[in-house]
């Protein structure tokens, strides 16, 4: 640690600076824009938002669908991360860049490919309808489904690449150790693995789930006008009916959310340890 | 050996899921139909070619590569030294500067964009293409100072402390001492800050003005022309750039380590 | 500092690289049919005017959005809109009441594409219909009631109430229910309860035409001008005519207001709307003329919505009316319909 902070300050200053004046002033006004009505200040922005039956639906199905994407992207993300990091170091490279590599290909790409794969004449029903699950084709196009499915495509890579950072630091004989002395899996599990890759975890989670959230795309083209999600009806509101104040509450629950996510599960990673 | 079997299982299901999609999408753009359908209702290259004679998809990708190309390098130029001070020194506020810092990736695109068309293009006369810039640099600055700081932390400091108690200055220990050590670091920062940007859409919804409009816009509104398979014809060929150059920067760099 | 310095120089390419003719139009228009629309107009206008013309894309509410925000310096000279977006314009006092005399071809047009929405603030550039296509191997279509039908269920896709298309569908679907109420209570109660039944509201025709060649949808009401997508494909699809009529309506054509480009504006508007220009889209079916004398042959007709008599039977929204009543539309579709 170098002791001349005043250097440290000027080197470090020109990216915050640089982020608060041209980035976060901009958003901040626009946020604001949200407790004016009618150049009063006042809250009934937010009760007009909060009393909406629409509003508080896409509210809990954003939140629903980006915890579902974290949580499921956690539990294939760990079975994953496991089987990547035991690898030999050659396949290691190889597989871990398979799964960057739709890190690396555009979403309007990613999510295009899902109106062919879901659609009555696609792949995922050809399949149902030739494995006898069901007699007609199943609609999984605009429903909560297609949503959720494009959304842990696009984001799971992100999960894997942070939990196999983490597992990466596991020193390498604690596992067998654990288990020679007679540890269940669940237990090296809870005992062993989560508590020493929770970081790791807790960056993956607030990825995946603040991605979830702020995805424009994959609701859009997915979901449509029947499966609104906040960051589409934000979409809507200002493109529709020129509404910045419910554009401002929009953006301000998402930041919310996404902050608080984060701060969660610090939370819950520091309660465990 | 069953749990290799297991292991091969689930890394390969993973895997399906993840990049089958992108195979689909490439046989989908060689469909000889107008529409895109799976399995393609017979094969032709008609639409990979019709990429190359859109005017607009050329313009377009220009500015996105632009935007990717400079946008990361300003990111890099503020956040190079913001991880060293952060990794380095004791300053104070440090919890602020980085929160600061990393505030665009939680931040809605919608809202950026919409943010700076209505605050900075339209009372302060900024083109279009400035706040662009602008918002593609803060969107790849918090990635550049998470790579950068975690080459950073894997490097020994007392190695600079060493470096200056023998009289070298502090930029030149920096230089000399730091910067060859980091240099894959910042590389890996800058392919992973220009495929952030390169991709990026929710920002540049709003920021597009006549002539001015990034690729990924380019292509959302050339589907509301068509739907026919030359936006899956273009997205795959954009994939298989991404494929070469993280296949050569793997090669090189590692970079895997680093993302 | 190299680096900067070829960052500024990259920078001011890109930024000046625009500005480079000394005449230039800025036009506001549709994305749909760019390609075929920059050939048919704005390259021979760019021979005739010896300027640029740059085209600015996008749906309309985004550039209306646009428009309004750039009011004080305006970017764009030209828009096309539908009537109704033209009438919120004017009403935000963003638009030049044109001087016709300028626009000699104004005097070509029909009856009421000349002055739409008062004032000369607007004027219609082409027409179109609304009604409903359908595979015609799988369903029959006589009526707007049938779009909710048993028959149809699962496999029916109507506009999104956010577009032109969507008020125009619930209009008819009213007409076909006997209420002619223009708050569409009932009509939107009624949507709302086969919701579950309609796969989706689409935003775009070309989103439409997708799902329907994928045989996601059978059914969906869309306007005229999106009939090439469907009439050329292999699948055997038809334009309905149900028994309550077609509906429709009209996109104008408006100048900004204080844009300092006036000659050149009104030069660019006459061009578009002579009859060498007006029959030149016409036989490229890209819209629906408004000029009066432009003739087409009985095949180029059939895609279009072409002639007095057809134009004269659509049943069309009167602009102030959409404009009063869409936010209480919306809020009870979003209430009844997408909750």
């Amino acid at each position: 640690m170098f002791q001349n902070n005043r250097e440290g300050l000027a080197l470090a200053l020109p990216a915050a600076l640089f982020t608060a004046i041209l980035f976060l002033l901009p958003v901040g006004l626009l946020l604001s824009e949200a407790f004016k009505i009618g150049g009063q200040w006042s809250l009934q922005g937010y009760v007009d938002f909060a009393s909406k039956p629409l509003n508080q639906t896409v509210f809990l199905r954003t939140l629903k669908l980006g915890f579902l994407v974290a949580l499921t992207s956690a539990i294939i993300g760990y079975a994953c991360a496991f089987c990547i990091v035991n690898l030999d170091g050659k396949n290691r490279g190889r597989v871990f860049g398979l799964v960057v590599l739709p890190l690396m290909i555009s979403p309007v790409a990613r999510t295009y490919a899902w109106i062919v794969i879901l659609g009555r004449t696609g792949i995922v029903n050809d399949a149902i309808l030739a494995l006898g699950l069901s007699d007609t084709p199943i609609r999984i196009l605009f429903t909560e489904t297609a949503v959720f499915l494009g959304l842990l495509q696009l984001f799971l890579p992100l999960m894997i690449i942070s939990l196999v950072s983490a597992l990466e630091n596991l020193p390498k004989d604690v596992i067998p150790a654990a288990r020679v002395l007679g540890a269940s899996w669940i237990q090296v599990f809870t005992k062993i693995i989560l508590p020493l890759t929770k970081d790791g975890l807790v960056m993956g989670g607030t990825l995946v789930f603040t991605g979830s959230l702020t995805a424009y795309i994959t609701p859009a083209i997915l979901g449509g006008s029947k499966v609104l999600m906040l960051e589409t009806l934000l979409y809507q509101r200002v493109n529709v009916a020129n509404d910045f104040v419910s554009a401002g509450i929009i953006a301000t629950i998402l930041i919310t959310m996404s902050f608080g996510a984060n701060l969660l599960l610090k939370r819950i990673a520091k309660a465990r340890s | 050996m069953t749990s290799k079997w297991t292991s091969r299982l689930i890394i390969g299901l993973t895997l399906t899921f993840l990049i089958g999609p992108f195979f689909i999408i490439i046989f989908a753009g060689m469909s000889a139909g107008d529409f895109m359908t799976f399995p393609p209702d017979g094969l032709s290259l008609k639409w990979y070619m019709k990429v190359f004679t859109v005017e607009s998809f050329r313009e377009s990708f220009a500015l996105s590569l632009f935007l990717a190309i400079f946008g990361t390098i300003a990111a890099l130029i503020l956040g190079v030294p913001a991880a060293y001070a952060i990794s380095r020194y004791n300053i104070p506020y440090a919890e602020t500067i980085k929160t600061v810092v990393a505030a665009p990736i939680i931040v809605p695109g919608i809202i950026v964009g919409l943010a700076l068309l209505r605050y900075l293009v339209v009372p302060l006369s900024f083109t279009v293409t400035l706040a662009l810039f602008m918002a593609h640099t803060a969107l790849v600055l918090p990635y550049a100072v998470r790579v950068v700081s975690s080459s950073l932390n894997n490097l020994r400091s007392d190695m600079e402390e060493a470096a200056v108690l023998l009289g070298c200055s502090r930029i030149g220990a920096f230089m000399r001492v730091v910067l060859p050590n980091i240099q894959s670091g910042v590389l890996a920062a800058f392919i992973l800050g220009f495929v952030t940007s390169f991709n990026q859409v929710p920002v540049s919804l709003f920021l597009s003005g006549p002539g001015v409009r990034t690729l990924p816009i380019d292509m959302l509104s050339y589907m509301e022309i068509t739907y026919d398979p030359s936006v899956a014809a273009l997205s795959a060929l954009l994939a298989l750039l991404s494929v070469a150059i993280v296949f050569l920067a793997e090669k090189f760099l590692g970079f895997s380590r680093y993302v | 500092m190299k680096l900067l310095l070829a960052m500024t120089t990259a920078l001011g390419l890109v930024t000046g690289a625009a500005h480079a003719q000394d005449k230039t139009i800025t036009i506001s228009v549709y994305s749909f049919g760019m390609d075929a629309m920059k050939a048919a107009i704005f390259d021979p206008f760019e021979e005739v005017c010896d300027c640029e013309v740059v085209v600015e894309t996008g749906n309309s509410v985004e550039r209306m959005a646009k428009i309004e925000a750039n009011a004080a310096n305006p970017v764009v000279d030209m828009a096309v809109m539908s009537s109704h977006d033209a009438l919120a314009l004017a009403r935000k006092g963003l638009l030049q009441s044109m001087d016709v005399s300028q626009i000699p071809s104004h005097a070509d047009l029909y009856e009421s594409a000349k002055d739409p929405i008062g004032d000369h603030l607007a004027i219609g550039y082409g027409f179109y219909a609304t009604s409903i296509v359908y595979r015609s191997d799988l369903v029959e279509i006589n009526s707007w009631a049938d779009l909710l039908s048993d028959e149809l269920k699962g496999r029916v896709a109507l506009p999104n109430i956010t577009g032109t298309q969507g008020p125009l569908t619930l209009l008819m679907l009213g007409k076909a229910m006997g209420t002619d109420e223009i708050t569409f209570s009932d009509t939107i109660d009624a949507v709302g309860e086969h919701a579950d039944d309609i796969v989706t509201f689409y935003n775009r025709s070309s989103e439409l035409a997708q799902l329907m060649m994928q045989e996601e949808v059978i059914a969906a009401p869309v306007g005229r001008f999106a009939w090439s997508r469907f009439s050329g494909a292999a699948l055997p699809f038809k334009w309905a005519e149900p028994e309550e009529g077609q509906a429709g309506g009209m996109n104008v054509m408006l100048m900004t207001k204080g844009n300092g480009n006036e000659e050149l504006t009104y030069q660019f508007i006459d061009y578009w709307l002579s009859t060498e220009v007006q029959t030149r889209i016409a036989e490229l079916k890209l819209d629906s003329p408004a000029n009066a004398k432009v003739v087409v042959s009985d095949e180029i007709a059939e895609s279009l919505t072409y002639g007095a008599d057809l134009i004269n039977s659509l049943t069309t929204l009167d602009s102030g009316a959409i404009i009063d009543n869409r936010d209480a539309w919306l809020d009870r579709w979003n209430e009844k319909v997408v909750n």
